[in-house]
């Protein structure tokens, strides 16, 4: 399904992963019961393509988020990025790692620290990575503030997170995700707790984002409608296992698994008189 | 730390506080003692009979209840009780929140360490605690101040500090560990964040106001202790405080016949220690919306 | 018939910074027997509404002005000790988190059988027996699976039992607040037709609340979209969804991605709705609306009518009435 082409350029390559997360055990239990989350998936990005991983809850696509920006370790398998392994960086090598793999996350509402303003939010990858000095770190910050749409950038950069809605605080959580310029993010379910009208623009962001950076990005969303509307390409993730890998436009026509085809038949719509 | 965003906090939970009954009463009775604080400074200053330590009325020689020159009486070596008293004050003051303080740093850096690195040290750090926890601090105290002789106040609050660590970090490690999977700390490790930067720039606000609460706690505890301590004769002999009162009404032989020798200090044990025990009380409303009336904007 | 029929409904929370309107001056009204959708975004008073309609609403809310009426009876007036007689037995929720609704400690007939008990404690066993599996096949759970505990349910049949807990007491009208918001898509689509088959079978007045315009439409025939605390644009299913006049409705349908609609995306420029705490005294919708005049920033907006079921709040008629379409 996943085979390695030599002629195409893959920003991040997921080989065999599988991922086992033991709950502690009870004590009464007889035996250790284990969840396998992921279970030897095979995945290749391309450079600068939107990737849409698609599942319901727990189909193991939030871990694979996870593992791709080294939240997680695999339980078996290997990530490459840029054709290096990532379980193996460390020190100096694992900080530039980290300045060229990002995160989104899903909640606006924890993803930022209460205690720190938005310019303290949005500085902080610059300054663990030392980029920069003080001046040029702050006007940084105003400009992608400004390009994430929180214009004018100064109006925002002392404010803090109580004071914006949830997808003026999604923005912010974009801003600290681009500012260090990654070639990757993921972006796990970033609109799932916003309303359509605004996640439909945060759509649009990352979509000017991908094309002002040239970024590559990892979409995760359980809802199939939103993957065909962002991504080239999209992995349909059950149970830990893909099910099946597609272009969008295919994905959506001719669905080859029964279960793909199940998750189309039964999205909301209302066009045709369903 | 204390940035823009805390001091708002701060203020409205200063708001909330004090329209809180107990808090309004914790910190009336607060300002009394600390009145009386500020006031063994000055005392002196009148004379050297006023001394709460070494001044002498000469002419008197046992114990005299309240007149106009010893407004709440004398001891039987004709030590002004009033300056004692006061003295009193500011001791417990220094007794308790500097034990307070000491064990809520000790507290707060254990619990966040043990609650972000988990593991052995995780478990090494909390059994250290449970050891510390389960002993008598009081008894402990006493044998240690029959085996070494009477201690300096400095170093009775420094035991105490020390007794009285595990409580607090208990408490601050389950907050961490909750705070620890908490998308913005996995936003930071994922820039790039060291762990002492998410410690003290992540965590540490968002644990801060928790350890405070139980500081006031500490407080109370410390207080308490000095004064059984001084009361049973293992105190600083140098230095005036409410329990070294009460031990000299005892030792002395007035326990039943100068009520306004032993009442005055007795008194002021219990009031101060339930001024920072209301604090608390209040403080803990202000920590846990679910006991507000209404949730925070 | 009619069946609930709200006037001037104006609800307000009383909050630190003032008093909140979060539903200002609604009406509708809900023949017997039919569903009745409400559709809007968060913060948009339709949790509210539901939560008035159950008399639920908390402590901190008042009911300003306005009536629910319901059987003859208003419900505004009902003192707690006779909303306990309604609640349950009149009317009934499906809630919004299912998962938390039943009792983990007791087997599901058991809690079933007890709604049912609360308001007929006289019925015979023969009969509440004959009562529970009739439930039970309503919904489509095996007979065989009634004495099982919540926790050997999955979330799906945790959201069956929850709709057969609703119609125990065979209520004449019941709330539905988000019943699907935290299901996956699959059982999301099955209870949908759970939902829609129940309702179509026992006839029941269904007042649906969700914030996905598509999921409120595959239930009910009837929509009304509300912005801001206020009903915008009401009428049927088809007139909303093929012929959108208020221009909420058309950001609304237009930022709504679904399978089927790639091509009739429009992203709209939308901020956060206005503050409810002050009055507001124009439209609402004026500062993201993109037809908007300077009327509208000024005056109150009212009911323009497009058909006999079908109509919209908004200050310019000729705009609302000239099929301005989708753009």
């Amino acid at each position: 399904m996943a085979k390695t082409d030599p002629k195409k350029n893959f920003l991040v390559e997921i080989k065999g992963v599988t991922k086992t997360y033991f709950p502690r055990k009870q004590f009464f239990a007889r035996h250790q019961n284990k969840v396998l989350a992921l279970n030897g998936i095979d995945l290749c990005i391309e450079t600068g393509e939107i990737f849409g991983l698609v599942g319901q809850s727990g189909s193991g696509k939030t871990t694979t988020g996870r593992l791709l920006v080294r939240l997680e370790h695999p339980t078996a398998g290997h990530i490459l990025f840029n054709k290096v392994p990532i379980s193996g960086l460390k020190g100096p090598e694992l900080k530039k790692f980290r300045s060229r793999a990002q995160m989104i996350f899903q909640d606006p509402y924890q993803s930022l620290n209460p205690h720190l303003s938005i310019a303290e939010t949005v500085m902080e990858p610059l300054v663990v990575q030392k980029i920069g000095t003080p001046e040029t770190r702050s006007e940084k910050v105003i400009h992608t503030l400004e390009t994430v749409g929180l214009s004018p950038g100064k109006a925002f950069y002392n404010r803090y997170p109580h004071q914006l809605s949830g997808g003026q605080r999604q923005r912010v959580a974009i801003a600290r995700a681009v500012v260090v310029e990654p070639e990757f993010i993921v972006a796990d379910e970033p609109t799932s707790m916003l309303d359509a009208t605004i996640a439909i623009q945060l759509f649009k962001l990352l979509r000017e984002i991908k094309e002002t950076f040239g970024m590559t990005f990892l979409f995760i969303t359980h809802n199939l409608a939103a993957a065909r509307y962002l991504c080239d390409r999209i992995a349909v993730i059950h149970e830990g296992h893909i099910v099946e890998i597609n272009t969008a436009e295919k994905i959506i026509r001719n669905p080859e698994h029964p279960y793909t085809k199940k998750l189309i038949k039964v999205q909301p719509g209302f066009k045709y008189g369903r | 730390m204390l940035n823009k965003y805390s001091l708002q906090r701060f203020y409205k939970g200063w708001q909330i506080f004090i329209e809180n009954p107990l808090g309004k009463t914790g910190v009336i009775i607060l300002v009394v003692f600390m009145f009386m604080a500020i006031a063994s400074f000055f005392v002196p200053l009148i004379g050297p009979m006023y001394d709460p330590m070494t001044g002498i009325d000469p002419d008197i020689r046992v114990s005299t209840g309240p007149s106009l020159t010893h407004w709440l009486g004398t001891d039987n070596v004709g030590r002004d009780l009033f300056a004692q008293l006061l003295e009193g004050a500011k001791v417990a003051f220094i007794v308790g929140l500097s034990a307070a303080f000491i064990s809520i740093v000790i507290g707060t850096l254990v619990g966040m360490v043990a609650g972000y690195t988990g593991g052995l040290l995780d478990a090494f750090l909390m059994r250290t605690a449970d050891i510390i926890m389960v002993l008598p601090s009081l008894v402990i105290l006493l044998i240690l101040a029959s085996l070494f002789g009477q201690f300096n106040i400095w170093i009775i609050v420094f035991i105490i500090a020390i007794m009285r660590w595990p409580a607090v970090s208990r408490v601050i490690r389950s907050q961490t560990l909750s705070l620890k999977h908490r998308p913005f700390i996995e936003a930071s490790r994922v820039a790039g964040a060291s762990h002492l930067r998410i410690i003290f720039r992540h965590i540490m606000p968002n644990v801060l106001p928790l350890a405070f609460l139980y500081m006031t706690f500490r407080v109370t505890a410390a207080i308490l202790v000095e004064a059984a301590l001084s009361f049973l004769g293992f105190g600083d002999p140098s230095q005036v405080s409410w329990g070294m009162m009460l031990q000299w009404v005892w030792k002395s032989g007035h326990m039943f016949q100068a009520p306004y020798w032993l009442i005055p200090p007795g008194m002021c044990i219990s009031l101060l220690t339930l001024a920072f025990y209301l604090l608390g009380r209040a403080m803990d409303e202000v920590l846990d919306p679910r006991l507000r009336k209404e949730g925070q904007a | 018939m009619t069946l609930l029929s709200v006037k001037n409904l104006s609800i307000g929370y009383k909050t630190k910074k003032g008093l909140l309107k979060a539903v200002d001056n609604i009406s509708f009204d809900l023949e017997k027997g039919l569903p009745l959708g409400f559709v809007g975004e968060s913060g948009c008073g339709k949790t509210t509404i539901g939560m008035a309609l159950m008399g639920l609403l908390p402590e901190n809310a008042v009911i300003l002005e306005g009536s629910i009426q319901f059987q003859g009876e208003d419900l505004v007036r009902l003192t707690e000790k006779q909303w306990r007689k309604v609640r349950g037995a009149k009317i009934a929720m499906i809630f919004q988190a299912a998962m938390n609704a039943l009792n983990p400690v007791h087997r599901v007939d058991e809690q079933i059988k007890e709604a049912i008990i609360t308001h007929q404690p006289d019925m015979s066993d023969a009969d509440l027996s004959d009562r529970l599996n009739a439930l039970f096949d309503l919904v489509d759970i095996p007979v065989a699976r009634m004495k099982d505990y919540p926790h050997e349910y999955s979330g799906g049949m945790k959201q069956r039992v929850i709709i057969a807990m609703a119609l125990a007491c065979d209520p004449d009208l019941i709330i539905a607040d988000e019943p699907t918001t935290a299901l996956d898509v699959i059982v999301q689509d099955q209870i949908l037709k759970e939902i829609r088959k129940v309702q179509q079978k026992i006839r029941t007045g269904l007042i649906f609340i969700s914030h996905d315009i598509a999921v409120v439409a595959s239930v009910c025939d009837r929509i009304c979209v509300m912005y801001a605390g206020q009903i915008v644009e009401t009428g049927t299913k088809k007139e909303v969804f093929t012929s959108p006049r208020h221009p909420y409705t058309l950001s609304l349908l237009g930022s709504y991605l679904s399978l089927d609609n790639l091509d009739d995306i429009v992203i709209p420029d939308m901020q956060e709705p206005p503050d409810l705490l002050s009055d507001i005294g124009s439209c609402r919708f004026a500062d993201n609306c993109r037809v908007c005049s300077e009327t509208c920033k000024k005056e109150e907006p009212g009911w323009v009518q497009i058909s006999a079921t079908h109509k919209a709040f908004c200050c310019e008629p000729q705009i609302i009435r000239g099929s301005h379409g989708k753009n």
